[in-house]
């Protein structure tokens, strides 16, 4: 049509022509105005192209308003150029050169450094080439809404070497490189974005009204992307990326191939499909990951980070299968060769992982888990193995778990596991038997006095979930020649702020003399019992109890009392001593007869709440408590004073008494 | 007689055991060290200091004075008051505050001021709006605010132990919620009514 109206300038000084519509294999040009001013004597001419509206949908463009002038020449070879500004609505113009004669088409767009330059040879009708240079990623943000409307571009450019295909009744085809510079994308909601993203791709796209069909294939250069809370810091070394697509009609994407190729760190190959509504449907996956260290930094960050475990530290190798069926997640099959994992807060630590955990929604599988050894808050434990079984979407153990701790072992009964689904966490249930654990050995990791004994108990539900396990049962240990007995346990956020843990705690009959040894309080021969109600501890520090120690007189055992756990006791409760001797006097002897001891402490709030022998007839008017009620001469008894004491002050004062740091004084 | 005088001896026996103790929940001492708490949080600069006093305060420490030897290894005691009050400053929950409130300066404050983050109704935060930080920024910001929510979930529920009442875990956290929410600056987000608003 154009060259309709170029046949016929030489006669004619202006000509016009309004076209409603100008529909062509590629692209749509709507209400288009054409006029050209010509001289008579001139050797060019003005045209001017108005258009409405154009539009390639396949190649993504659509623009409005766009207004062409450029001055006409003849070339050689019968053929025309014209060179101008091509404006569209308000934007930049950009600068248009159109060439054609008997052997093709030329055209060239360009602005500041970005250039597209469109070739088509008379011979092959069907085939364009186009050659885009430093090209804005921008301008091809239709072509990507089309294929994901919730993104656009936000910085970036790209060079591609592409020949467009058209030819009636066949697919549309574009092939060829692309390479992308520090390309920047963004869905709307921000949940996917990337930055600094760069690459060399062979693409290949091949569409008709039925079927799109989209395959990418290069390698990834540096750059970052975040998807939802995986984020992936590329490294500068290129990672091979592979991704064929398909759309049939308005479904959702089929992704039947797709490769990840990270070096030794990651390797990843699978498919997926996806739903008109973009979520994930379908999903196979193999992993494979020889190197675990960089795994961390590079794809973990974002997750790990969620949890608190950020800084996590990795090592080992690693076998990763995932299946998602209709959007829910079926299998997990996970092997790990020699694997480490350490919490640089210390808070645990698995060396030597073996072996293969399977997850399955549906069909049972049984796998097992070994590791060589571990630690966990401080408490070092030695190989084990884990009998997993799964179905169902739970994972529990088939059998039970034993695992050495302590000098004893610990065992794990009847474990299930439930994985966090949707809202709701994890939920873990198991059944816990300690048998014969050292309480020596327990004492020295967890930096306790040097206690003896052995520490035994069944536990026979306990209920992870909501970050707090609470234990059914209790725990028993033989304590210098008496017993402890905890109960109520229940541990609050065991791995996140300020772990909490609750208890109560019965003493029974305890051997004092090995007790007070023990601690460095001075000595003092009897039998014990106490109760510890409602103790708390934050960050493993006691923030309340309600306490009550007191000595249990048995025939036949001898209760006395050194000087030098009188004036511990005397410091520690803040009390003084009343005695029938004269206070120089009381250096003279080393120790003294005992009728009863008590002790109580009520800790809330910093404060402890001392008290004493509940029916002191030793007590004075007002504040004062018995602590010591004396028997036998030299007759001595030890009262508090302060029924109100400040905690930390206390603890400092027990701390130096177990060191040893408060020296008698006799005046 | 006896007929006359027995029912109301069996109401009251009745009434008597029915009686149950209720120990209301101290709103306004809870608003009080919500508001201390959040504000050395927000901004240690515009702290308002503790109300002191009597009831008020915590339980200070009273030096004794006696001729008694052994009194100086003795230690002060303690004053504790008898009227209802909420207690935030054992080791663990100032311990919680220090780690908020150097997170806070670090990082949240950038998330708060670019509208990124916005403070939820159940006393939680949350980023409403991740276009607004840069993608570089993003991945720290959604740790932090993880980190701080574990945090902030630890402090209600400390709170409420540590004064003797964890079944007022829900109230502390709703006084805190509606706290946060009056303490943020102006220009920062909020959630209310299930949408965002911006205070």
């Amino acid at each position: 049509m154009l060259l309709a109206m170029l046949a016929g300038p030489v006669h004619a000084r202006v000509a016009q022509a309004r076209i409603a519509k100008v529909t062509t294999a590629v692209a749509t040009l709507e209400q288009v105005r054409v006029r050209l001013d010509w001289p008579a004597d001139a050797d060019r001419g003005t045209l001017e192209i108005w258009a409405k509206r154009v539009s390639a949908p396949d190649m993504g463009i659509a623009y409005r308003d766009l207004h062409w002038r450029c001055p006409l020449q003849r070339t050689p070879r019968n053929g025309w150029r014209c060179e101008g500004e091509l404006r569209s609505g308000r934007a930049a113009p950009v600068r248009l050169a159109v060439d054609f004669d008997a052997a093709g088409t030329r055209a060239e767009l360009g602005r500041g450094d970005a250039r597209i330059a469109l070739d088509r040879s008379a011979a092959t009708p069907d085939l364009t080439t186009l050659d885009l240079t430093q090209v804005p990623v921008a301008w091809a943000q239709v072509l990507l809404s089309r294929a994901w409307p919730d993104a656009r571009f936000t910085s970036g450019t790209f060079d591609a070497q592409l020949s467009v295909v058209s030819a009636a009744k066949r697919p549309l085809r574009i092939a060829g490189p692309l390479t992308l510079r520090d390309v920047g994308i963004e869905t709307a909601d921000a949940s996917i974005a990337g930055e600094h993203l760069g690459g060399r791709f062979a693409i290949d796209y091949r569409t008709t009204r039925a079927l799109a069909m989209v395959s990418v294939d290069g390698d990834l250069r540096g750059g970052e992307f975040l998807a939802g809370n995986m984020y992936v810091a590329l490294p500068v070394s290129p990672i091979g990326l592979r991704i064929d697509a398909m759309q049939r009609g308005k479904t959702g994407w089929e992704l039947p191939r797709i490769e990840w190729r990270d070096g030794n760190v990651l390797q990843a190959s699978g498919s997926a499909a996806f739903g008109p509504d973009a979520g994930l449907r379908r999903l196979d996956i193999d992993v494979n990951s020889v190197d675990m260290a960089p795994l961390r930094q590079r794809y973990l960050s974002g997750w790990l980070g969620l949890f608190g475990l950020g800084e996590i530290d990795l090592h080992g190798g690693m076998d990763l299968r995932l299946q998602v069926r209709d959007g829910v997640l079926a299998v997990v099959d996970a092997t790990l060769h020699d694997v480490d994992i350490r919490d640089p807060q210390q808070r645990f630590v698995f060396a030597g992982l073996q072996g293969d955990v399977r997850y399955s929604a549906g069909a049972p599988v049984d796998s097992e888990l070994r590791w060589r050894s571990g630690k966990l808050y401080g408490l070092g434990f030695d190989a084990a193995r884990l009998p997993f079984a799964s179905g169902d979407g739970l994972l529990r153990f088939r059998e039970d778990a034993r695992i050495p701790l302590m000098g004893g072992s610990l065992t794990f009964r009847d474990l299930v596991i439930r994985p966090p689904q949707g809202e709701a966490g994890a939920d873990i249930r198991f059944g816990l038997v300690l048998d014969e654990l050292d309480v020596g050995l327990l004492s020295k990791a967890l930096g306790l006095p040097a206690f003896q004994g052995r520490l035994s108990g069944t536990i026979p539900n306990a209920r992870y979930a909501n970050e707090r396990v609470d234990f059914d049962g209790g725990l028993s240990m033989q304590l210098f020649d008496g017993r402890v007995a905890v109960s109520s346990l229940v541990l609050e956020r065991p791995f996140g702020t300020a772990p909490s843990l609750s208890a109560d705690i019965l003493l029974d009959d305890l051997d004092l003399l090995g007790l007070t040894g023990v601690l460095g309080f001075g000595s003092i021969s009897g039998r014990l019992d106490g109760r510890i109600e409602g103790l708390r501890l934050v960050d493993w520090t006691p923030v309340a109890f309600n306490a009550r120690f007191i000595t249990d007189a048995k025939p036949g055992v001898k209760q006395r009392i050194s000087q030098r756990a009188v004036q511990n006791i005397s410091s520690v409760g803040d009390a003084s001593f009343v005695t029938s001797l004269q206070g120089q006097l009381i250096g003279l002897f080393d120790d003294f007869g005992y009728r009863r001891i008590g002790i109580a402490c009520r800790l809330a709030n910093e404060v402890c709440a001392m008290s004493g022998l509940q029916d002191s007839d030793g007590s004075q008017a007002g504040n004062s408590f018995t602590i010591v009620q004396g028997a036998g001469i030299p007759r001595l008894d030890v009262v508090g004073f302060n029924r109100l004491v400040d905690w930390p002050t206390l603890v400092e004062r027990l701390a130096a008494v177990a060191s040893g740091e408060v020296k008698p004084v006799v005046e | 007689m006896k007929q006359i005088f027995g029912i109301p001896v069996v109401g009251a026996l009745l009434l008597s055991a029915c009686v149950t103790i209720n120990v209301y929940f101290p709103a306004a001492e809870a608003k009080e060290a919500a508001r201390e708490f959040v504000e050395k949080v927000i901004d240690e600069a515009d702290k308002v200091e503790p109300k002191q006093g009597g009831n008020g305060g915590m339980a200070m420490l009273e030096k004794r004075f006696d001729f008694d030897p052994w009194m100086l290894l003795g230690i002060g005691s303690a004053q504790a008051q008898g009227a209802p009050d909420i207690t935030i400053k054992t080791p663990a929950i100032q311990a919680i505050q220090a780690r908020m409130e150097s997170r806070f300066n670090g990082t949240l404050r950038g998330g708060f001021d670019a509208g990124a983050l916005g403070f939820t109704s159940d006393g939680l935060i949350s980023v409403r709006d991740a276009a607004k930080l840069e993608l570089k920024d993003r991945v720290a910001m959604n740790a932090a605010v993880a980190d701080d929510n574990r945090d902030r979930k630890a402090v209600y529920r400390e709170v409420a132990v540590a004064n003797g009442h964890p079944e007022w875990e829900s109230q502390i956290r709703e006084v805190f919620a509606k706290q946060w929410i009056a303490s943020a600056r102006s220009g920062w987000w909020y959630q209310s009514g299930g949408g965002w608003k911006q205070k």
